[in-house]
């Protein structure tokens, strides 16, 4: 066993995938470890707990080809060890991988990881664990296991995820099947939307031809027509003299002196209407009144 | 919205963020073009709205933290004759192509294309990194439109 597995090191390190650092690692502990993986590989579930010790191993042979897409959530720290590039890696008992894919999974980053290691410049640091971002790819039985497949797989995967996400906001497009349909639709929603945009442009033009956007001119109304979508709770009486609980729920985007003169208008506002929508916009009036030379205006 | 479980960030901020970064934006057009000529034609006018419009979004929308929201804003600021430094931008776009053309599906790249052309920005990023910021920018862009739609409707007679 020791023999093919030797070979196969060799046959890695003409790859140049191996450091010459590698052989020397593979001592005798090296060896017994690979035992205990071989036996691994044969038997079944007791071996489970041999895992734990795999990150101190430095020199094993991935016999799969997998990486994968997913992070297990089993031991904490092969997921922390686990490679992050695609290597060409001849795979055996591939067709292993397709039963008790779970424990393989864990098998596979651990050796793979110890590959990893190894072509490492430090493969004494081996025992650090680091929190690294990983794309694990999974080779499926019968596909190509090299690099630029394996690299293609994981971009096509990921747009996919995309894909799904995209779905999901597009109205319409859980009918349409397959990538391209997809993207039309998709395409054709973002289009649409753009020309919503126009012709609203168009209408607010018509609506107020001489471009009179004048604060003081538009009326109450209009702002209570933007502003409709606020919760309930905003707009009851008593936020009239609460001035901290100003509606706009994402403060991050506006200018913290526009919030604090509002809320001093909205303390020495005079009105006496009873809704406390009008308040609200009384002092977004008296806002953007007062700050219609400030630097807020510009286009940052 | 619903809290569906989505990888990616994309939330969006509230409809009167984006109200009162619209307001402001045409409010200040108004005075912008007081020193113009009043008679101005519609299609100028409607230009002017719908930049406003665009811009805005832009900036409700997070500023110069969206790819998409970024260049916008650079097109809109070099149209102003402001200073923007875009050789950086162009540097990144031709070094992005050359990569992506080395790889993609041709069933895929047709369409992405397209989008690209659509989304603001959308030349210079991966066809990966295309799909979050399409996402990102069809949640704006209905944003805006249902502010621009209840501001209609609020100034239209009845």
């Amino acid at each position: 066993m020791d023999l093919s597995v030797l070979e196969r090191v060799k046959w890695l390190q003409q790859q140049q995938m191996v450091s010459p650092e590698f052989f020397e690692i593979l001592g005798s502990d090296g060896r017994e470890e690979l035992k205990r993986v071989e036996s691994y590989l044969g038997n079944n579930n007791d071996e489970w707990q041999s895992f734990r010790h795999y990150e101190t191993i430095d020199g094993c042979i991935s016999r799969t080809s997998s990486f994968q897409m997913e992070q297990v959530k089993n031991n904490e720290e092969n997921r922390a060890t686990a490679l992050q590039h695609k290597r060409k890696i001849e795979g055996k008992t591939e067709k292993i991988e397709n039963k008790k894919n779970k424990k393989i999974k864990t098998e596979d980053e651990t050796e793979s990881s110890m590959k990893g290691k190894s072509n490492m410049s430090n493969s004494e640091t081996s025992s650090e664990i680091q929190k690294r971002d990983y794309i694990h790819v999974r080779a499926r039985r019968g596909e190509a296991t090299d690099r630029h497949s394996l690299a293609e797989r994981a971009r096509r995967e990921k747009l996919s995820k995309k894909m799904k996400c995209l779905q999901d906001i597009v109205p319409g497009c859980n009918k349409v099947t397959g990538k391209a349909g997809m993207l039309d639709e998709i395409i054709n929603y973002v289009q649409s939307l753009q020309q919503q945009v126009e012709f609203l442009s168009m209408k607010l033009s018509v609506l107020n031809p001489e471009l009179e956007y004048h604060i003081n001119e538009l009326s109450t109304k209009q702002f209570q027509a933007c502003f409709t979508d606020l919760p309930e709770a905003v707009s009851k009486q008593s936020m009239m003299v609460d001035a901290s609980s100003f509606p706009l729920q994402h403060q991050e985007s506006l200018d913290y002196s526009v919030i604090n003169s509002i809320q001093t208008t909205t303390l020495g506002s005079k009105d006496q209407t009873p809704s406390g929508w009008e308040i609200h916009s009384q002092s977004l009036y008296n806002n953007l009144r007062t700050d219609s030379d400030s630097s807020f205006f510009s286009l940052k | 919205m619903a809290s569906a479980y989505n990888p990616i960030y994309t939330d969006v901020p509230e409809k009167d963020v984006f109200a009162l970064h619209f307001l402001q934006t045409l409010s200040n057009l108004r005075t912008q073009n007081s020193f113009s000529s009043p008679d101005n034609k519609t299609s100028d006018r409607v230009k002017k709205i719908k930049k406003a419009a665009y811009v805005s979004m832009a900036r409700a929308a997070g500023g110069t933290n969206r790819l998409w929201s970024r260049s916008l804003l650079h097109q809109a600021a070099k149209r102003n004759n402001k200073n923007v430094r875009f050789l950086r931008r162009k540097r990144r776009v031709t070094w992005l192509m050359r990569r992506r053309s080395n790889r993609g599906d041709p069933i895929e790249d047709v369409a992405a294309e397209r989008l690209r052309n659509l989304v603001p920005g959308g030349g210079g990023m991966e066809t990966s990194k295309l799909m979050e910021e399409t996402a990102h920018y069809i949640k704006c862009l209905s944003m805006q439109v249902k502010v621009m739609q209840c501001l209609v409707d609020g100034l239209s007679p009845k």
